[in-house]
């Protein structure tokens, strides 16, 4: 029970930020992926920066509830194509869809359920995508700090420096 | 397009989530919403039709398949929606008219005002983003925002691929048309 109310809490403050922060917005989503509003892309590089510093600090004192998802390159690589694709065309993510739709945005809502959908038609097709594409080539549950040895903190000080420095300093908008 | 600022800026935004994602870390598990689609998806077909449910092997395997029911990740997608409900109720008037609505000023210029074309439009791009995400593993939150925290392997190749076809799309998209 405890568990559901932090999830519920939790899940208030993130779809506050995204409404607040603009993330629901078409406008700033499309002008991200055409490479002309950073305001999102900023949004994203300081959250990174902030979470890889605060995760890599919890891990410190061990207490870190890490949850990292295999590297099935091959499921993971064709997954971000067609995912690519679908954020471009409806203008919102899995989560922006959730608060565009909390707003009363009709676009929204479409999003969320071509979603409900398109899992029921990826549920449809397991048994035989398993074999072909998310099997094959899997690495497990790997980190930079399995694949270079380094311990996490060295990896996340200078990784987290460089995408603030990212969105502070190096990205800026671009109009015509 | 730039001259209508969000109601907090990107540097609030972004400090705050990244926090927020170090609590939920140390509470209970990072973030991650697509997950959550499935598992309504498991709720609604075992209601529905209880036993193919169970006899799928997706569906079973991540649905929450003892008791069918809701549980913390569900709870935090639902507060997604609590919270967006009642900031965007509090705080209209500081959002800028042009994130408004569900027929964005950029899309019409393109595509035409045509409500059933914009929707249609969200319903296919939904499809894309849940199967593509469920083929992936994760989602912007769970997989870049999440992952990319934690230094996973599979969370990089994500970010790398989505962004380059989501890049490429929105540029042919919004191509210069002759």
């Amino acid at each position: 029970m405890q568990t559901l109310i932090i999830g519920f809490l939790i899940g208030c403050g993130f779809g506050a930020i995204l409404y607040m922060g603009g993330a629901t917005s078409y406008r700033r989503i499309l002008g991200t992926l055409l490479l002309k509003d950073m305001t999102i892309i900023k949004l994203m590089c300081t959250a990174i920066g902030v979470g890889t510093l605060g995760i890599y600090l919890l891990d410190l004192g061990g207490l870190a509830n890490m949850s990292i998802k295999p590297a099935y390159v091959g499921g993971v690589a064709v997954g971000g194509v067609v995912f690519g694709i679908g954020w471009a065309i409806s203008g919102y993510c899995p989560g922006t869809c959730v608060v565009g739709a909390a707003e009363g945005k009709s676009d929204a809502i479409f999003t969320i359920l071509g979603g409900l959908t398109g899992v029921f038609l990826f549920a449809l097709a397991f048994p035989y995508l398993e074999t072909a594409i998310l099997e094959p080539l899997n690495f497990g549950k790997i980190t930079l700090r399995d694949l270079t040895g380094i311990s996490g903190i060295y990896l996340a000080i200078p990784f987290s420096a460089m995408l603030l420095a990212l969105a502070f300093f190096v990205l800026k908008d671009r109009y015509e | 397009m730039q001259e209508q600022k969000a109601i907090i800026s990107w540097k609030v935004a972004g400090v705050a989530l990244g926090l927020l994602l170090t609590l939920a870390t140390f509470l209970v598990t990072p973030l991650g919403v697509s997950t959550q689609f499935v598992v309504t998806d498991a709720i609604v077909a075992h209601q529905v039709a209880p036993e193919a449910t169970e006899n799928n092997a997706y569906l079973n395997k991540y649905g929450e398949k003892d008791d069918w029911g809701v549980g913390y990740g569900w709870m935090l997608v639902f507060g997604m929606f609590a919270g967006g409900l009642v900031t965007s109720r509090l705080l209209s008037k500081k959002q800028p008219d042009l994130d408004k609505g569900s027929m964005p000023k950029m899309w019409e210029g393109v595509f035409g005002g045509s409500r059933q074309k914009r929707l249609a439009a969200a319903f296919f791009g939904g499809v894309l983003l849940l199967f593509g995400a469920r083929l992936a593993g994760g989602c912007t939150s769970g997989h870049m925002i999440s992952g990319i925290s934690q230094l996973a392997v599979s969370s990089f190749i994500f970010g790398i691929f989505t962004f380059g076809s989501a890049i490429a799309m929105a540029h042919f998209l919004y191509r210069k048309r002759g």
